[in-house]
């Protein structure tokens, strides 16, 4: 056990590098952006004096490598500046964290929708080896690879929502948003709204956002339902020739016991590393889907603040989202350990 | 028994007459085992071509070609030359000149007619047209890009793996931020510092593809590296870069062509989404701009976004399934893939 904890603490020692060169980039990245960000803790009128003061209070006029200092130890006092003109002002944290579980939420989930399905029709396409049901399985994962997922969502939302109400079907997937408009907004607890409207019980809320992330976290579920089954697929293929299975097969098991027991679990190794490693494709997605389903959630946030040049903003959505990247693949790791027993950290 | 069996074989000789009923098969089979010395009339020297001509006949019993020609490659194939066609041949093809393909005219979102076969878009224009060209800009920035990441990328990769050591730690760590990223989040900012147009675009692509590659040429060269024709090439006192590229790159190279193919398809995707998300350069007529544009009425007139999608999805496919033919053709072990 105490090795265990010497492997999470390595790990985590293995994120700072990547995680500082990821600051560390988007800093000299957002350097070039021409916007001075000294104006946004001014008020509406302000001189050139009250600028040039308001520029030495926070370093700007420094060398760019004290700039990066000051930076970085704004970061770790939680000062993570003022959003420059998406709302010109207003501190960034609670603006990003506002809307990065929203974000989570869809991500989280089609990842989890995703590895399920993907797993299952990986299996199914690994036991009928190059039979119909194989064809179909590998034809629907290659058609998920190369469809555009803003593409696929504006589909669902045509046949699934539009069409559906009119020919009249009593029951249709809202179109947009994150809930219903006239609803009103409760109050957040922890922000992902799922978990909050379980925690109060209340149930209405719940089915209805239910409702609307259906549609987007399937389309974004669908792009990486792909690879996860194919990467399935070939190590099945590779585990099902291996000794011990035959052994399994001779000694009398039931063929569902061989797949799901004996096979399953060897053959699952490569695919959480895939699943792990899809985390990016999926965050990259969630923009895509956020704007196609007008969720309102991070990466929308993303977008508007490289298109207006707010960098405050951008930099701390990117830190998150290297985090979480770095986060979800050292779970996938210790995901490795409880999949395969000989691997001890 | 299956090394009795291969010597047995060996042994042997193919009785020649028996097999001339399937004369045709034969001279396809011929032609396509031997076409590398048909294009190529004595590409070295007369008695080197012999022996090598002995060699590569040994070699070519991998069958190459007949892995690579299953159904669904042939699709892919297909496909793909429809694609390049579009791209290659669009002003003959398409059925407007590119000036009525980008000039607002009247009769915008009109339903298929005989004029305008898949109907009209935002502004009246053509789709039909309209998809042809777009054929043009997907290719014109996917390739170039990934040229430009697969050169870097076996530069770096290629150091870092035959000098080892802390460039090696250095160059990996650099690729590991680079890839910790979203690609597409790296290539908005990129594309909005430098602007919106083509050129920045394959740039862009091309700077954040060299990480992957990188990556990729690593781990095949630091397999190859070890093995013995290394060591004898340096005993027989080659420097450091011809031995990283003479001898090493094209031996670590086949992972990159797989990966090349699948990569123009993710190309092509994201080029299309950045477009949907309102980067792109307007003067151009791309797959993902006119989604972006139809995104507006599309309850009413679907089929201004159905076209553009569906041949983003195709191009994509197709290039997919190329490239699972190749790997499959290239390396027999994960055929299962």
């Amino acid at each position: 056990m105490t090795s265990f904890i010497k492997y999470i603490l390595k790990r985590l020692l293995q994120m700072i590098p990547v995680l500082f060169g990821a600051l560390t980039l988007v800093f000299i990245l957002t350097k070039f952006f021409p916007y001075n960000p000294a104006i946004a803790y001014l008020p509406q009128s302000f001189s050139e004096e009250d600028l040039r003061n308001m520029e030495r209070y926070l370093g700007l006029d420094q060398p760019i490598i004290i700039q990066y200092f000051i930076f970085l130890g704004n970061l770790f006092t939680g000062n993570w500046g003022r959003s420059l003109q998406i709302s010109q002002g207003a501190e960034v944290w609670p603006l990003v964290m506002q809307k990065f579980p929203r974000t989570m939420e869809i991500t989280i989930l089609a990842m989890i929708i995703a590895s399920f399905i993907g797993i299952k029709a990986g299996v199914i396409s690994a036991k009928h080896r190059n039979k119909p049901q194989d064809t179909i399985v590998r034809g629907i994962a290659l058609l998920g690879v190369s469809i555009p997922v803003f593409w696929l969502g504006m589909l669902m939302q045509y046949f699934l929502s539009y069409r559906l109400k009119q020919i009249g079907s009593p029951f249709f997937f809202p179109t947009m948003g994150f809930a219903t408009a006239w609803y009103p907004v409760l109050e957040p607890i922890t922000g992902f709204r799922l978990i909050d409207t379980l925690i109060t019980g209340n149930l209405y809320y719940f089915i209805d956002y239910v409702q609307h992330l259906f549609l987007p976290v399937m389309a974004l579920a669908f792009i990486t339902i792909a690879s996860v089954t194919r990467q399935t697929r070939s190590s099945m293929l590779e585990v099902l020739e291996q000794d011990y299975i035959r052994t399994a097969r001779a000694k009398g098991c039931k063929e569902k016991d061989v797949i799901h027991t004996h096979a399953l679990k060897n053959a699952l190794i490569p695919t959480v590393t895939i699943i792990g490693l899809n985390i990016g494709a999926l965050l990259g997605g969630a923009v895509l889907t956020e704007t196609t389903f007008n969720l309102d959630g991070m990466g929308q946030l993303i977008v508007t603040a490289i298109n207006r040049y707010d960098y405050y903003v951008l930099n701390a959505c990117v830190f998150l989202i290297a985090i979480i990247f770095v986060v979800v693949n050292l779970i996938m790791d210790l995901l490795y350990a409880y999949l395969d027993p000989r691997i001890r950290y | 028994m299956v090394e009795q069996k291969l010597i047995q074989d060996f042994k042997t000789e193919p009785e020649k007459g028996k097999k001339k009923k399937k004369f045709l098969n034969g001279t396809l089979n011929w032609i396509i085992t031997h076409i590398k010395f048909l294009l190529i009339p004595g590409y070295i020297s007369e008695d080197l071509m012999e022996r090598q001509f002995e060699y590569e006949k040994t070699k070519s019993q991998r069958k190459f070609i007949t892995r690579f020609k299953s159904v669904l490659t042939l699709i892919g194939l297909v496909l793909l030359f429809v694609i390049i066609s579009f791209a290659v041949f669009a002003p003959w093809l398409s059925p407007y000149d590119r000036y009525w393909l980008v000039t607002p005219q009247y009769g915008r979102y009109a339903p298929p007619s005989p004029e305008h076969l898949l109907g009209t878009g935002d502004q009246g224009f053509d789709i039909l047209g309209r998809i042809i060209w777009g054929a043009r800009t997907s290719l014109t920035v996917a390739l170039p890009a990934l040229f430009i990441a697969v050169a870097g990328g076996c530069v770096i990769g290629i150091v870092a793996a035959y000098y080892g050591g802390a460039l090696d730690s250095i160059l990996m760590r650099f690729v590991d931020i680079m890839l910790a990223f979203p690609g597409i989040i790296l290539i908005l900012v990129f594309i909005t510092l430098w602007g919106r147009q083509l050129e920045y675009f394959i740039l862009a692509y091309g700077i954040l593809g060299i990480a992957g590659y990188s990556r990729i040429i690593r781990g095949s060269v630091l397999q190859a590296k070890n093995l013995p024709y290394i060591d004898a090439a340096k005993v027989a006192g080659a420097g450091n870069l011809r031995i990283m590229f003479r001898h090493i790159l094209p031996n670590a190279f086949q992972p990159v062509i797989v990966a090349f193919t699948f990569d123009i398809g993710g190309i092509i995707l994201s080029l299309a989404g950045l477009s949907f998300l309102g980067f792109s350069d307007e003067s151009l007529i791309e797959w993902g701009y006119d989604i972006s544009l139809s995104r507006a009425e599309f309850y009413d007139a679907p089929w201004a976004m159905l076209w553009p999608g569906f041949m983003i999805m195709m191009t994509v496919l197709a290039f997919m399934l190329v490239g699972d033919g190749l790997r499959d053709a290239l390396d027999p072990r994960l055929k299962n893939l």
